[in-house]
């Protein structure tokens, strides 16, 4: 029976010190940062997502028919398609006294790209603490708009990943396969 | 008689096109580059009339439409006109449009108009159709055609008189999904066997049912007193809540109602012949309206008696919001404007002849099997039928792209506005024009009063005719 502690006895925590608690601690910390960076990187990626273009017309018995029936629509990414504010919601803020009228277009400019860029930064370690910080951050100004439109559940929803977001800094210390550990 | 499926003639538009050049020279250079915009051959000088929520849903439409020079609008309200401003900013065929307050000045003052686009409160419908008509526009009216029985009969009888097209706002007869069921499914392979039931619904979730405005308005949404008055409303509210009211609408049977009752009369090939219905003012007990309708009607068709029973809920969404249902002794066809809510459920039996060749010739594609109900969960398994195998249409509307770049699914209500201008333009015969549409709509006047009096209505044919 082993008589090791696996409680870290050092402050601030050298490596040598706990064994295999490190090891979980180094673990938890890469399958957070590989989530929070694909939910980041593919939620940006799917607001350039859009349906293919079709006026192909199903065939019946070999004729196309005549009342306009088309092919089922197929999913395409293309850069024509970028929506960073679904349009129903924007609409919605466009009747908000309290949402600045002349930011709206300019974030849902950025918001795409500012989810790609930070979930990439994120994934590759390049500055992490900053970027996690900055993603917590776009997460609040969505958090807001959401609280605005009384949308709950999306508030709840992206309350979860600001608990993550936390959890991802805390564990901060213990990452690994960092391209910039600064900041 | 329906009226000539052309009446905008190419002598007509060259006429129009001269008189239009010729203002641009006197008035100077930009109205000469108006003017050649809208001289096109091709082009259809289109008056709005009503910017409301539904006149921008049309919009929103004729945009994707190419041909149409966007020449004025009409509307009362200060609000919606700047909506259109705003809806039209950096759009060439309407730039310049001229904005009016009211009807007569703009026909008055707009000669080279071809046609019309009427979304304003139903109560307004008949008496700007009849006007439009008379001015000699072809015209584009959204249903409910009236709130009167007699002020429908008006705009028949002003098409018919006139000669010019006039298209009423049912959009599901342009919908190449309800157009293919029609003529492929139900028409063409029968596959529904006798149609012995048919059933829709609107149930609209209370949320989506509360009076607009509030207590208290933004000040560029209201209206002045004295427009309003002059304009039959008593106040915001009522202008703002106008389906609410007697005097100004049908109330949701009408509202949501009709479009759906009207595919009952389409689908089933003819009018009812009596209905009895129930109403309620069961939680907006304020509404002069029901809030809530069920009636049922009876129909002879060829194929024997059917019975169609119809429910417009505004306290509840549950049931799938809104669809219609075709329900014979061999299968029964679930159609929605959403093609998620449609599906085609074979029955199962010997008697039921194999769709194996359906599926393989395209019409109609076989959806996966739903799990099988749990037999243990309390219900006797010996009395219950076997589980109807799901199919569902081969196809949709078309994607198309937006001048934005963006793509979409055509929006429901573009393919009867296409119809509409193809008509104009002499290539296509109106899908639901005002006499058809009075047929259908008739049996709709009659669902009130039944309700009031606790009484079924058997139909004389002088209360569904002109």
């Amino acid at each position: 029976m082993s008589t090791e502690s696996n409680e870290c006895t050092e402050s601030p925590c050298k490596e040598s010190c706990c064994g295999g608690a490190k090891l979980g601690h180094v673990y938890g910390s890469l399958i957070l940062r590989g989530w929070l960076a694909v939910r980041a990187i593919q939620t940006g990626i799917e607001k350039y997502s859009g349906l293919k273009a079709t006026t192909q017309l199903v065939k019946v018995d070999g004729v196309a028919n005549e009342q306009g029936l088309a092919a089922d629509a197929a999913k395409e990414y293309a850069l024509a398609h970028y929506h960073g504010v679904p349009k129903g919601l924007y609409d919605k803020f466009l009747t908000e006294p309290m949402m600045p009228k002349m930011m709206l277009p300019f974030y849902d400019k950025v918001l795409g790209p500012a989810l790609i860029v930070l979930g990439l930064t994120i994934l590759l370690g390049l500055a992490y603490r900053t970027s996690l910080f900055l993603l917590g951050g776009l997460y609040i100004s969505l958090t807001w708009g959401l609280i605005l439109i009384k949308q709950d559940d999306g508030v709840s929803w992206l309350g979860v990943h600001m608990i993550l977001i936390v959890m991802a800094l805390m564990l901060a210390d213990q990452n690994r396969f960092s391209i910039l550990k600064k900041w | 008689m329906n009226p000539e499926p052309s009446n905008l003639s190419r002598r007509d538009f060259l006429s129009k096109s001269v008189a239009t050049a010729g203002a641009g020279l006197v008035l100077g250079a930009p109205n000469i580059l108006r003017a050649a915009n809208s001289s096109s051959e091709d082009t259809i000088n289109v008056a709005l009339i009503g910017f409301g929520k539904q006149g921008d849903v049309l919009f929103n439409c004729l945009k994707n439409i190419p041909g149409l020079h966007f020449q004025a609008i009409c509307d009362i309200s200060k609000n919606s006109q700047n909506k259109f401003r705003s809806a039209s900013r950096g759009m060439p065929n309407a730039e310049g449009a001229k904005i009016y307050m009211d009807i007569d000045e703009l026909l008055a003052t707009e000669k080279d108009l071809h046609a019309a686009v009427i979304a304003t409160p139903d109560f307004w419908h008949s008496p700007h159709t009849v006007k439009c008509l008379e001015a000699g526009l072809n015209v584009y009216c959204e249903k409910m055609m009236s709130n009167t029985i007699d002020g429908a009969r008006a705009m028949v009888k002003a098409m018919e008189k006139t000669g010019k097209l006039c298209q009423i706002g049912h959009q599901r007869r342009s919908n190449p999904r309800y157009r293919f069921t029609l003529d492929h499914l139900i028409n063409g392979k029968k596959i529904c066997g006798q149609i012995i039931n048919a059933n829709a619904q609107w149930n609209r979730a209370l949320g989506s049912s509360q009076d607009i405005g509030g207590k208290k308005l933004a000040k560029s949404t209201i209206v002045p007193d004295d427009v309003l008055n002059k304009y039959g409303f008593k106040n915001m509210h009522q202008y703002l809540n106008w389906r609410y009211y007697r005097d100004l609408s049908g109330g949701p049977i009408s509202d949501l109602g009709a479009h759906q009752i009207d595919i009952f009369n389409w689908f089933l090939g003819g009018a009812p012949k009596s209905v009895f219905a129930s109403g309620g003012h069961s939680y907006f007990k304020e509404r002069e309206h029901f809030d809530n309708v069920m009636a049922i009607f009876e129909y002879d068709t060829p194929q024997g008696n059917v019975r169609a029973f119809y429910q417009v809920l505004t306290t509840t969404s549950s049931g799938g919001g809104f669809w219609e249902s075709f329900m014979g002794t061999e299968a029964t066809i679930k159609i929605s404007e959403i093609s998620s809510s449609s599906a085609i459920y074979r029955e199962s039996g010997e008697y039921v002849p194999s769709w194996d060749d359906l599926v393989n010739k395209g019409y109609v594609k076989k959806k996966p099997a739903p799990p099988k109900p749990d037999v243990s969960a309390g219900a006797v398994a010996s009395y219950e039928s076997k589980a109807p195998e799901v199919f569902e249409l081969p196809g949709d509307l078309p994607v198309i792209t937006l001048k934005s770049g963006n793509t979409t699914i055509k929006p429901a209500h573009q393919p009867h506005l296409e119809n509409f201008f193809a008509a104009v333009r002499g290539k296509a015969k109106l899908n639901c024009d005002a006499r058809h549409a009075f047929e259908s709509e008739a049996p709709i006047f009659y669902v009130n009063p039944s309700a009031l009096s606790g009484q079924p209505i058997v139909f004389t044919p002088e209360q569904l005719s002109v």
